[in-house]
């Protein structure tokens, strides 16, 4: 096992450095640039160009990239143009808001997702699995966005429960912190949960089908524990590459719904750094997200192995 | 030596414009406390005043930090930390007596020492350095005491130092010292920083040893006697305008600094909101490229010019917030022109521009309209014109890129043809930066422009107000007959409160002195 995640950390290295290249050539190439933002409108050509030169941004394109790995090497992410921070600063005093609202919804996913597939599959073909298939289907098609504005005015201007945004740290506030992370939370997940609620219910289904489980319930297990220990046991690898991939999109849909609900999180982060094309944070904040996703990929991969032991990796 | 009067004379002030600041006195009661919070849109890019022209930034930042000179109710100038300002005749020496006993933050009393630090640090990390670029020497004969010595006459000094675009912020010289963004952010504003967390808010408290301009009597613009009596106010970064007005709605805020017309429209009959509409905000131009074939060509600039129909274009991309106005600036402001160029403006001739795009030999070259999805009102007010100078026979496409590209692309002499912009601070601080944006080595329209030229250089020597005047006069009518650039209308903004904050007037930036909740 050991090797095996030695190995898997092996390869992500160039998984790493090919996404860190291509935002590097992507970002030299798109037109805009931030000594515009710094220099504002009504800036002169020549106020333009010294701005450039003194953010090195007329310096050759080797030059810049071979001066931004070399400090990547040194775990130097560089200084952002317009925050006054180095980019390292920047995502870490975000990361905790993205991390903490991507867990819960997460949680919630998990939890409806899966008990939803659960109950749909044990009441298969009945008016129960046909209403719950329908919602997730219903979950699975709406945009994040225009749920968590929909519920922006549901849940906050019309019945007043909850906060319209805004973050207050779970250790400042634990209550705080739910209220002000619910409702983004359920935004991103809703749409995961019908996903994980239709894999869960079709593997559940072939699951229970098999010999062992006719066995199970043939020696008078209870319902519950058939379902629970048995059957469910063998669904946890479809289960865990679902949320896998769950996980990269309620990541990515962060960028959005952090501005929806004004979460002061990474997303939020790299969508300010694009328009005003503070370059180092974007390469950051990106090679940020590409090293979270290969460490979720490992952690699924070592997930695999410990659902089921046929999988023997590294032999 | 111009002594105050007369400075305030030049100015084209006098104490009747102070004592009518003091008509918008409150008449009710007024009432200390309470925690108020303001939404705005964008997130500052830092608070260290001097070093950045974001909005978002003087937001907050003309809270804490004040500036020797400031602009009024109407953007004139004004004293506000300098109790007088006298002139030399020949222009080059500026003489400011300081207001004594003005406490910073740190509880520290403002000297000479101060503000001569703090004027050195604009020059050398203000956004806004130019204005300084004529200064030869900062001296401070007594503690009360500061004199700028100009190298040359520079006419747009005042108005450049009174500027909120990036405020020539006094700080004390132990931090004036320091480089951009590690200042402590001590001011003598009256609230004191607090706290700021990026993309979530900043946190400021009223400053109870906060020293009143008694010079005057009620706020006036960025100057006045100002009354804090909020508590603390948070400003609070809500990218998201729906959330925005959603909170405004359920009392979790308490003010917007922007509203968008529709929504204005949907909450006008809330009893438990405010509508605050400020017009003129801004104006939307069209800017030409005149380097470009066939660009350069007057009659066709005058076809286009001809062509437009301007309410048409406000309406669309305003949503209805405008006003049809042809001066470069605003009307009420010492330097408009009155009905210079007025005759060309919206003229929505079509006959009239098909017949001077026959007289220029178009032979349907493709023209590009550049702008871009980011900025309130350009794309629309490019896809209108588009539509309207198509219908006249102008081959014409429109390049909808973000404001980053447009901003660069429109840089080069290439690619483009037309340049939607709005301009809101340069005509709110005065002619200068509105002038030299069209003059000098290099222009907007990417062709030098004699008869521009020669009002920014008359402008920038004329000691005279009324010689200056002159040449804003000559640059609106060079505007409009060389057609060097085009002049859309104005636009508007709307501010937002709750009914219960009271006494609010819209301005630059959401002002929370001289407000209370009732």
């Amino acid at each position: 096992m050991f090797a095996f995640i030695v190995g898997r950390i092996l390869a992500a290295i160039p998984v790493l450095v090919i996404v860190s290249l291509l935002t590097f050539v992507i970002i030299y190439f798109v037109p805009g640039d931030v000594a515009s933002e710094l220099a504002g409108p009504t800036a002169t050509p020549d106020e333009i160009e010294q701005i450039r030169d003194r953010l090195g941004l007329n310096q050759p394109f080797v030059t810049r990239l071979v001066s931004w790995y070399g400090a990547l090497l040194q775990g130097d992410l560089g200084h952002s143009f317009l925050l006054n921070q180095t980019v390292s600063h920047a995502i870490l005093e975000r990361l905790p808001v993205t991390l903490s609202v991507t867990a819960y919804a997460l949680v919630i996913v998990l939890l409806i997702g899966m008990t939803t597939g659960i109950i749909a599959a044990v009441r298969a073909n009945t008016w129960v699995d046909q209403g719950m298939m329908g919602i997730a289907l219903i979950g699975l098609s709406l945009p994040d966005f225009w749920l968590g504005l929909v519920m922006i005015y549901v849940f906050a201007v019309v019945l007043g429960w909850m906060p319209t945004g805004g973050y207050v740290e779970f250790s400042e506030s634990p209550l705080g912190w739910l209220r002000m992370t619910t409702m983004p939370a359920l935004s991103l997940a809703l749409t995961q949960v019908g996903l994980l609620a239709r894999m869960t219910r079709s593997g559940m289904l072939e699951v229970l089908r098999q010999d062992y489980v006719r066995t199970a319930r043939a020696k008078g297990l209870p319902g519950w524990m058939v379902v629970g220990k048995h059957a469910l046991a063998n669904v946890m690898v479809q289960v865990v590459t679902v949320v896998g991939v769950s996980v990269g999109i309620l990541l990515g849909g962060q960028i959005v719904i952090e501005s929806v609900f004004s979460l002061p999180g990474v997303g939020r982060l790299i969508v300010g750094a694009i328009l005003r094309r503070d370059y180092p944070v974007i390469q950051g904040g990106l090679l940020l997200t590409a090293t979270i996703f290969v460490v979720v990929n490992l952690i699924v991969d070592l997930l695999y192995a410990y659902f089921d032991p046929r999988i023997r990796y590294g032999r | 030596m111009i002594n105050r009067r007369q400075f305030n004379r030049t100015l084209g002030l006098g104490a009747s414009a102070i004592a009518m600041s003091s008509l918008g006195a409150p008449a009710i009661a007024q009432r200390r406390g309470g925690d108020v919070i303001v939404a705005t849109q964008a997130a500052p890019p830092t608070l260290d005043a001097v070093t950045s022209s974001a909005e978002a930034s003087r937001n907050i930042t003309l809270h804490v930090f004040e500036t020797l000179l400031a602009r009024d109710e109407a953007a004139n100038v004004k004293p506000d930390l300098a109790e007088s300002v006298d002139v030399s005749s020949d222009g080059l020496q500026y003489k400011f007596t300081l207001r004594r006993g003005v406490k910073f933050h740190n509880g520290k009393v403002m000297t000479s020492a101060d503000v001569k630090g703090s004027l050195e640090r604009f020059a050398r990390v203000g956004n806004s350095r130019q204005v300084m670029a004529p200064v030869a020497a900062i001296e401070t004969p007594d503690s009360n005491t500061v004199i700028c010595k100009l190298s040359a006459p520079s006419p747009g000094f005042l108005e450049g130092m009174s500027s909120p675009r990036a405020p020539a912020a006094i700080v004390p010289a132990e931090e004036a010292g320091k480089a951009a963004g590690q200042m402590e952010l001590i001011g003598t504003g009256p609230f004191r920083f607090v706290e700021f967390r990026p993309d979530s808010h900043a946190l400021l408290r009223r400053f109870d040893d906060y020293s009143q301009n008694t010079n005057y009597q009620a706020r006036d613009g960025f100057a006045g006697k100002k009354t804090a009596h909020f508590d603390s106010v948070r400003f609070r970064f809500m990218p998201e305008a729906g959330a925005r007005s959603a909170g405004l709605q359920t009392g979790e805020l308490h003010v917007l600094d922007s509203l968008d017309a529709l929504s204005a429209q949907r909450l006008q009959s809330n009893s438990a909101l405010k509508m605050h509409q400020m017009l003129p905000w801004a104006y939307q131009t069209l800017i030409l490229n005149h380097s470009q074939a066939p660009m350069n060509n007057l009659k066709l600039r005058q076809a286009i010019q001809a062509a437009l129909n301007m309410e048409e274009i406000m309406a669309i991309s305003t949503n209805g917030l405008f006003r049809l106005e042809h001066g470069w600036q605003h009307p009420g402001t010492q330097y408009f022109a009155g009905d210079v160029g007025k005759p060309l403006y919206n003229q929505k001739n079509a006959a009239l521009a098909r017949r001077l795009l026959q007289e220029s030999g178009y032979r349907n070259e493709q023209l590009t309209v550049l702008t871009d999805s980011n900025i309130g009102g350009h794309q629309a007010t490019g896809e209108v014109a588009q539509e309207q100078l198509r219908a006249i026979g102008i081959n014409i496409r429109l390049n909808v890129v973000d404001w980053p590209t447009a901003f660069q692309m429109r840089t080069r002499p290439e690619g483009w043809h037309i340049w939607t912009l709005q301009m809101g601070i340069e005509p709110y601080e005065g002619p200068y930066n509105v002038v030299s944006f069209f003059a000098g080595a290099n222009p907007a329209q990417h062709a030098r422009d004699e008869g521009i030229e020669a009002a920014n250089t008359k402008l920038n020597t004329a000691l005279q107000l009324a010689d200056r005047q002159a040449a804003v006069r000559e640059f609106q009518a060079r505007m409009y007959d060389n057609v060097v650039a085009i002049k859309c209308g104005d636009t508007g903004r709307i501010q937002a409160t709750r009914a219960n904050v009271e006494n609010y007037r819209p301005y630059r930036i959401p002002r929370m002195w001289d407000c209370w909740f009732s």
